[in-house]
């Protein structure tokens, strides 16, 4: 035990000290190591069993922390590039927490969170076009209330539908989306989106302490990635707290017997609709960010396509869990330079039609061959070889 | 007379009957699949547009629309067969979350393949019939001969599927197996190849509902043609209910029309918005469809 823990202690210490002698200023030099200790203090503690059962929060505030400070670690380090992959990804993970839930502990399935997230997106870019220099925290709450009211209305059919039938209706939504944006033309720009008026600057404390901005890394795209990764963080926070609550246990009770669940009083209808609730808020503030972090929108990218994609996501990291949907969030962070480097080995023309479909290809057959095979995702499988484990 | 038939309340019924047949058959696939396993397929638009590019790309540019059409629906019944002996299979008495996920990675897949060979760009298939509207003292009526042919295609379709269901032995066992699988296997119904059987009756189905989409002029064929069909097929078939073939019909029909009115007195737009509506509405009030008998859920 002890032994373990003093392993990946000093693993990690030496992993951010490598990281943090890179670093070019002093200033961050100083964030880093206060990060390690932190992130240090935290595995140690994570590791012991008795820190998890008896004080859950302090787990999870810290595993959090954990994630948190490895990616902002990340993000200062490994380009432009990779810190717009990273910024959309951690916005997926928020959105794949929020299926999670949805999926995972009520047992209804969704196939229009992406919609949901077009909601969140839109209503990012058009309140942007009407107030310029709002505050961020602002018009991302707006766009969760958004995603929330959306989710609202289309949970009410909820209460009463079981697995396929919710399946079909939110399919219908997420076709009707684009249709519907096209209604609101005058505001949402019809086929051609949005832009921002003004993009998301990096703040004068984060320019200061990263003067060496290079073409390959750019302050901004930190700034845009440390947002995203913070905000996934405090999503991710809530929801490791939402899962573990009372009301979390209600609902894997609706998932597992309905009549059990309604016995020991909880409220079907009330308990479903909640958990649609705050599946679409969660997509709506995925949506949101992406938003600001692309500095515009088109209805093209919130079409069926991204519904199914999220759902793949989630299947294949690992439905109902914290892990899965981090794990779901750096797939989609990192599968287009993934199919790039195939693409570059097999010696496919990068243009012809296989390589462009070779994204759905993977992710479709993956989804089939996940659910078939190991229903519990990549998060249940390495849970699997964990309890396994001779040390 | 003449005035009647070329009035614009005419020219949106019948307008609305030619789509509505085709979502009546979209219904009926998606119905029929349902009944026999408890499964709603998210691929059959996919699947039926596969076997629509089978029967058209892999035969071109020898194009003689039927032979066309007889290729596709052979390619239809492969796919459904291949597909419930591979991937179905495996998914019987899984969760109910299970067999909708599969299914739409399936779609996913099917998708992606389809746009890997024969590329996004839309191909216009040939038409058999002409696509220009008859005329009635000078003024057109809103049918033409091809959309003519798409109804009475999808009548004959339809007839098929009831012969088959009502009047053979066959549709006999079939309809066992879906009823109460265990009792019919010990009566000799061959349970498995039933439902293989079902699947493939629901995909040829869907193949020659494909190739009538396709061949319209409007639409064409691309590896996306039927997620819109397949939409308002879904909400057709849920609206008068999964268990229910002559709902489903009746509903797709109905649907057509009333989205084609819509269509022409708010605007096009307004016909998904509305349909949405309706699903909710409808799904609401009888969560089961308006045309089947309500079954209370037992512990």
């Amino acid at each position: 035990m002890a032994a373990r823990i003093s392993a990946i202690a000093v693993a990690l210490v030496a992993a951010v000290a490598v990281v943090a002698l890179g670093v070019p200023t002093a200033g961050l030099r100083v964030v880093l190591a206060v990060i390690a200790a932190l992130g240090v203090a935290a595995v140690a503690a994570l590791t012991s069993a008795r820190v998890r059962r008896e004080h859950p929060v302090v787990a999870r505030t810290l595993i959090t922390v954990v994630v948190v400070a490895v990616s902002l670690i990340g993000t200062a380090r490994l380009g432009s590039n990779v810190d717009t992959d990273l910024s959309l990804g951690a916005a997926m993970t928020i959105v794949l927490l929020g299926l999670s839930f949805l999926t995972g502990s009520s047992g209804q399935i969704s196939l229009g969170n992406g919609a949901f997230m077009g909601v969140g997106a839109f209503t990012v870019a058009i309140w942007a076009n009407h107030h310029h220099s709002s505050p961020l925290i602002l018009v991302l709450v707006l766009a969760v209330m958004a995603g929330a009211a959306v989710g609202f209305l289309l949970g009410l059919p909820a209460t009463r539908l079981r697995g396929p039938y919710l399946a079909g209706m939110t399919l219908a939504f997420a076709v009707a989306f684009s249709a519907i944006l096209n209604v609101f033309g005058s505001w949402t720009g019809g086929d051609s989106g949005l832009q921002l008026p003004n993009a998301e600057n990096a703040p004068p404390w984060l320019t200061r302490l990263y003067p060496a901005s290079t073409a390959s890394l750019s302050v901004n795209s930190v700034w845009l990635a440390s947002l995203t990764v913070v905000a996934a963080g405090i999503a991710l926070f809530f929801m490791s707290n939402l899962f573990a609550s009372r009301f979390g246990r209600a609902m894997r009770l609706v998932r597992d017997n309905d009549v059990a669940a309604e016995l020991v009083g909880i409220s079907l209808p009330r308990a479903r609709v909640t958990a649609f609730v705050i599946s679409a808020a969660y997509a709506a503030l995925g949506g949101g960010l992406w938003t600001i972090v692309n500095n515009a929108v088109t209805p093209s990218t919130y079409g069926f396509a991204l519904s199914v994609t999220i759902l793949s996501l989630v299947v294949i990291g690992g439905i109902g869990t914290i892990p899965g949907a981090i794990i779901g969030g750096l797939i989609y962070a990192f599968s287009n330079s993934a199919i790039g480097w195939i693409t570059a080995h097999t010696g496919l023309s990068p243009q012809g039609n296989v390589a462009s479909q070779l994204n759905g290809i993977i992710f479709g057959a993956l989804l089939v061959l996940t659910i078939i095979f190991a229903p519990l995702g990549i998060s249940g499988a390495l849970r699997r070889l964990w309890a396994r484990r001779t040390w | 007379m003449d005035a009647f038939w070329t009035s614009r309340v005419m020219s949106d019924i019948l307008g609305g009957l030619t789509n509505g047949v085709i979502y009546a058959l979209v219904a009926l696939s998606l119905v029929l699949i349902w009944r026999s396993t408890r499964i709603l397929n998210f691929a059959q638009g996919a699947m039926a547009m596969l076997a629509a590019y089978v029967g058209f790309a892999v035969l071109a540019p020898s194009t003689n629309y039927w032979v066309s059409m007889a290729v596709a629906i052979v390619a239809g019944v492969v796919l459904g067969g291949l597909t419930e002996r591979t991937v179905v299979r495996t998914l019987y008495g899984k969760p109910e979350i299970n067999p909708v996920v599969a299914m739409v990675g399936f779609l996913l897949v099917l998708e992606s393949v389809a746009a890997a060979i024969w590329s996004t760009t839309e191909r216009s298939l040939p038409t058999p019939f002409s696509i220009i509207d008859w005329q009635l003292a000078g003024r057109p009526v809103a049918m033409s001969p091809f959309a003519l042919y798409e109804v009475v295609t999808a009548i004959v379709v339809m007839a098929v599927v009831a012969i088959v269901f009502q009047f053979t032995s066959l549709g006999l066992q079939l309809r066992a197996a879906a009823l109460n699988p265990e009792v019919s296997r010990l009566l000799g119904v061959r349970v498995t190849r039933m439902l293989t059987l079902g699947w493939m009756l629901a995909s040829g189905v869907g193949a020659v509902t494909a190739v009538l989409v396709a061949s319209n002029y409007f639409t064409g064929l691309t590896p996306t043609t039927m997620d819109g069909v397949f939409a308002f097929g879904f909400i057709a078939a849920a609206v008068g209910g999964l268990d229910s073939p002559v709902g489903a019909l009746v509903a797709g029909v109905l649907l057509g029309v009333a989205f084609q009115f819509v269509g022409d007195f708010i605007n096009s737009n307004a016909i998904i918005l509305v349909a949405l509506g309706l699903l909710i509405v409808s799904l609401m009030v009888r969560p089961s469809g308006l045309f089947t008998r309500r079954t209370e859920r037992r512990v």
